[in-house]
C-alpha cells in the first residue's frame, strides 16, 4: 500500500507536483495518466526514494520513505523511465548483483524463471553496453520483481518491448497481488490491465476514478483523457 | 557548420557553470590552489634564477607535454568514444569522421583555452617579480605542442579503444624518440607525422566508438553467486576495473614507475642536477625520488579509481537510491574494492628495490601503505561530493596538491621515526592505525555527503 499526503515538489522555480493526495490500495493496478512534464515519472520516482520532495508524506507500507527509508525501499519494485544500467557487467551479474543487495533467496531460479519468460535468457551473459533498449527494459523489469515486492513501480514498463513480451509482462503484473502504479502515456495499456486510473496535468490531479466506470462514460479511456483535457482547459 | 563543436563546448561550459553554482566554495577553493600553485612556480622560477640554476626548457616542456596529453587523451575519451549522447549526431546524414574532427576541435579549443589562460597568468605573476620573459618564438613552439598533445591523444584514445591496438605503433615509436632525444624541438619537427597518424586515426574512429559498445562474456565464465552486501558492491567495481583494463594498466605503471624510480635514486643526482648544485641537493635528492614515484602510483591507482568509483554512477543513480542499502554500505563497499588496487601497487616496491636495496624495505612499504590510505582518505569525499559528473581539471589538481603536501609531511616524519628510534616498526604500525581510524571517519563522512545528494 502506497500512501501519499499533501506531496509537492519543485525543480527551481517550477512546480512538479502541487499538493497532491493518492492511496495506491493492495490489489489493485493504479495508472497515472498525463502529459509529458505532468509530473508522472516525478511521482514514481519519490516514491521510490530516488527523488526528494519538498512538502508532504509518503508511506510505504506503513514506513515514511524518508525516515524508514530502508524498509520503505525493501517492499518497492522499481521500474524507471529510461534504465540506464551498468554498461560492463553481463545481464546475468547486474541480476545477481541486485539479488545480493536484496538479499534474495533462491536467486538463481528465481532469475532463470523470469529470464525465460521474459524471454531474455539467451542474452544473459552479454554486457549490458551493448543490449538494445527492449533488452534492458527486460533486465530492469526482472530487477524490480524479482524480490517479489509487494508494491510495484513501473515507468512506462511495456515501451520498447516486443508485442509477444509486452503482453507477457501485462498478464504477469495482473496476477500480482500486492500495489501495483504504472506511469504511461498507454491508454491500450490502462483498458487492459488498471483497475483505477488517475490523469495529472500540471502538477495537480484533475480525476480518478474506476477504469470500467470511465470506458462506460466516455467510451473508451482515450476519449475520457481528451474530455478532461478539454474541460479543464489544459 | 561545426555543430557538434558548439555542442560539446556549450555542454562543458555548462557543465562547469553548474558545478560552480552547486559547491561556489569549493570551486573558489580549488580555483585558488590552481592560482596559487601557478603564482608559487612564478616564484620558484624566480628563485633560481637567481641562484643561477638553469632550468632545462626541454624539462618543462616534457611535464606540460604529459600532462596535457593525458588531458587530450581523457577529454576525447569521455566526448566520442564513451559517449551515449554522440549516438543521435551519429546517425544523421553527417559523415561520421567529420563528427569525429569536430569533437577533436572542441577538445583542443578547451585545452588552448587552458592553455592560454594559465601561461598568461604565469607570465603576469613573473612580471610581479620583475622578471621579463621576452621568447616569443619558444611560446610559439610550446602552444604548436600543446597542439599536438591533441592530435596524440585523439590518435591514442581511438586506437587504444579499438580491437586493432597495434595501430598505435606509429605514435609509440614517435613518443619514444620523443622521450629518448629529451628535446621539446623534436616534437615540432614531427609535427607533419602527428597529423597523419591523427588523420588516419580520424578515419577509424567510427570503429573505436562501435568497439566499446557491444562486448560478448563467456556463459559460465564468471562467479555468479550472492554474496554479502559490502562484498557484492566491491566484487561489481573489482569487474569493471577489470573489463576497463585499469587492473593490468596499474601493475604495469607500478612496474615501471618503480624501475625508473629505482634507477633516478641512483643516477639522478648525476643526470638531473648541475654540477654547482650536487652538493646541496644530493642529500635530499633520492628520498625526493622515491616520493615522487609513490605519489605518481598512489594517485594513479589510489585517487584516480577513488574518484572514478563515484563519479562514473552518473545515470546508474537511480539503482544506488532505489536499492534497500544503506549509504554507508554503498561507501565501504567501494573502499574495500581499493584493497585489490592497492595490491597492484606492490610490484613497485619490488622493482624498486632491484636499485636502492632491501635496507629500507620497511620504511618503503610502510611509506606506500600511509601515502596510499592518505589518497583515498582525501579522494573519497570529493568523489561523493561529485557523484555522477564528470571530473575536471580543478577538481584533479586540489587533489593532487593535498596529497603532495601530505606525502610531503609524511615522509619528512617517516625518515625521522626511521632514524631516531630503535624499533620503528611501532611507530610505523601506530601510524598507520590512526589513519585506518582516519579512514574510517573519511568513509563515514562521505556517506553522509552522499546521503544529502539528491
Amino acid at each position: 500500500m502506497i500512501f501519499i499526503k499533501n506531496l509537492t515538489k519543485k525543480y527551481g522555480k517550477v512546480t512538479a507536483l502541487n499538493n497532491v493526495n493518492f492511496n495506491f490500495k493492495d490489489s489493485e493496478i493504479t495508472a497515472i495518466m498525463g502529459e509529458n512534464g505532468a509530473g508522472k515519472s516525478t511521482l514514481l520516482n519519490i516514491c521510490a526514494g530516488i527523488l526528494t520532495y519538498d512538502e508532504g508524506e509518503i508511506q510505504i507500507d506503513g514506513y515514511d520513505i524518508v525516515k524508514n527509508s530502508i524498509q520503505a525501499r525493501q517492499n518497492i519494485g522499481f521500474l524507471p523511465e529510461m534504465p540506464d544500467l551498468y554498461d560492463r557487467l553481463t545481464g546475468r551479474e547486474f541480476l545477481f548483483y541486485i539479488a545480493s543487495l536484496r538479499k534474495i533467496e533462491n536467486a538463481k531460479k528465481i532469475i532463470e524463471n523470469l529470464t525465460n519468460l521474459i524471454g531474455i535468457d539467451k542474452s544473459l551473459d552479454f554486457e549490458l553496453g551493448g543490449y538494445s533498449k527492449g533488452m534492458k527494459q527486460k533486465i530492469s523489469i526482472i530487477s524490480a520483481m524479482m524480490h517479489n515486492p509487494n508494491n510495484l513501480l513501473l515507468d512506462e514498463p511495456v515501451y520498447g518491448l516486443d508485442p509477444l513480451t509486452s503482453r507477457t509482462i501485462q498478464e504477469y503484473i495482473k496476477k500480482i497481488k500486492g500495489t501495483t502504479v504504472i506511469a504511461t502515456h498507454s491508454t491500450q495499456l490502462v483498458e487492459n490491465i488498471a483497475d483505477q486510473v488517475y490523469i495529472i496535468m500540471k502538477g495537480k490531479v484533475l480525476l480518478k476514478d474506476n477504469v470500467k466506470d470511465l470506458i462506460s462514460k466516455h467510451g473508451s479511456v482515450e476519449q475520457a483523457y481528451f474530455h478532461i483535457k478539454d474541460e479543464n482547459n489544459v | 557548420m561545426f555543430e557538434t563543436t558548439k555542442i560539446v563546448l556549450i555542454n562543458t561550459k555548462r557543465s562547469l557553470f553548474k558545478k560552480i553554482e552547486e559547491a561556489p566554495f569549493l570551486y573558489f577553493f580549488f580555483l585558488i590552489m590552481m592560482l596559487g600553485s601557478i603564482f608559487l612556480f612564478a616564484f620558484v622560477t624566480f628563485f633560481l634564477t637567481y641562484s643561477e640554476f638553469e632550468v632545462s626548457i626541454n624539462e618543462i616542456f616534457l611535464g606540460l607535454f604529459s600532462i596535457f596529453t593525458i588531458k587530450a587523451i581523457v577529454d576525447f575519451y569521455n566526448n566520442y568514444t564513451k559517449s551515449l549522447p554522440l549516438s543521435y549526431s551519429l546517425s544523421t546524414q553527417t559523415n561520421q569522421t567529420k563528427i569525429a574532427f569536430e569533437i577533436f576541435l572542441a577538445v583542443l579549443i578547451t585545452q588552448l583555452t587552458v592553455w592560454f589562460s594559465l601561461s598568461l597568468f604565469y607570465i603576469f605573476s613573473l612580471s610581479i617579480f620583475r622578471i621579463n620573459l621576452w621568447y616569443p618564438v619558444e611560446y610559439l613552439q610550446f602552444t604548436l605542442g600543446i597542439i599536438c598533445t591533441v592530435l596524440l591523444g585523439t590518435t591514442i584514445a581511438v586506437y587504444f579503444f579499438s580491437s586493432k591496438k597495434y595501430r598505435l605503433m606509429p605514435t609509440i615509436i614517435l613518443l619514444t624518440f620523443f622521450f629518448y632525444s629529451q628535446n621539446y624541438l623534436y616534437i615540432v619537427y614531427i609535427s607533419p607525422l602527428i597529423v597523419l597518424h591523427f588523420i588516419w586515426a580520424i578515419r577509424h574512429s567510427i570503429s573505436s566508438y562501435l568497439y566499446v559498445k557491444r562486448k560478448e562474456r563467456l556463459k559460465g565464465k564468471y562467479e555468479t553467486k550472492i554474496r554479502n552486501k559490502i562484498s557484492a558492491i566491491a566484487n561489481k567495481e573489482i569487474i569493471i576495473l577489470y573489463r576497463e583494463n585499469l587492473i593490468f594498466s596499474f601493475i604495469l605503471t607500478a612496474v615501471t614507475t618503480g624501475l625508473f624510480t629505482g634507477y633516478l635514486f641512483l643516477n639522478g643526482t648525476e643526470i638531473l642536477i648541475p654540477d654547482s648544485l650536487k652538493d646541496t641537493v644530493a642529500d635530499i635528492l633520492p628520498s625526493s625520488l622515491l616520493l615522487l614515484g609513490v605519489y605518481v602510483i598512489v594517485f594513479y591507482t589510489a585517487v584516480f579509481p577513488s574518484l572514478a568509483l563515484f563519479l562514473n554512477e552518473d545515470k546508474t543513480l537511480w539503482i544506488i537510491r532505489n536499492l534497500p542499502v544503506k549509504n554507508e554500505t554503498f561507501v565501504f563497499g567501494k573502499a574495500k574494492a581499493l584493497i585489490l588496487c592497492f595490491i597492484t601497487t606492490i610490484p613497485f616496491i619490488a622493482y624498486v628495490s632491484i636499485f636502492i636495496g632491501m635496507d629500507d624495505i620497511l620504511y618503503l612499504f610502510w611509506f606506500l601503505v600511509f601515502s596510499y590510505l592518505a589518497g583515498v582518505i582525501i579522494a573519497f569525499p570529493l568523489g561523493v561530493k561529485y557523484v555522477g559528473r564528470k571530473s575536471d581539471i580543478l577538481l584533479l589538481y586540489t587533489v593532487a596538491i593535498i596529497l603532495l603536501a601530505v606525502l610531503g609531511f609524511g615522509s619528512i616524519f617517516g625518515r625521522f621515526v626511521g632514524d631516531n628510534f630503535e624499533l620503528p616498526i611501532i611507530f610505523y604500525f601506530l601510524i598507520i592505525m590512526f589513519e585506518m581510524f582516519i579512514l574510517y571517519l573519511s568513509l563515514k563522512a562521505s556517506s553522509k555527503i552522499l546521503a544529502l545528494k539528491y
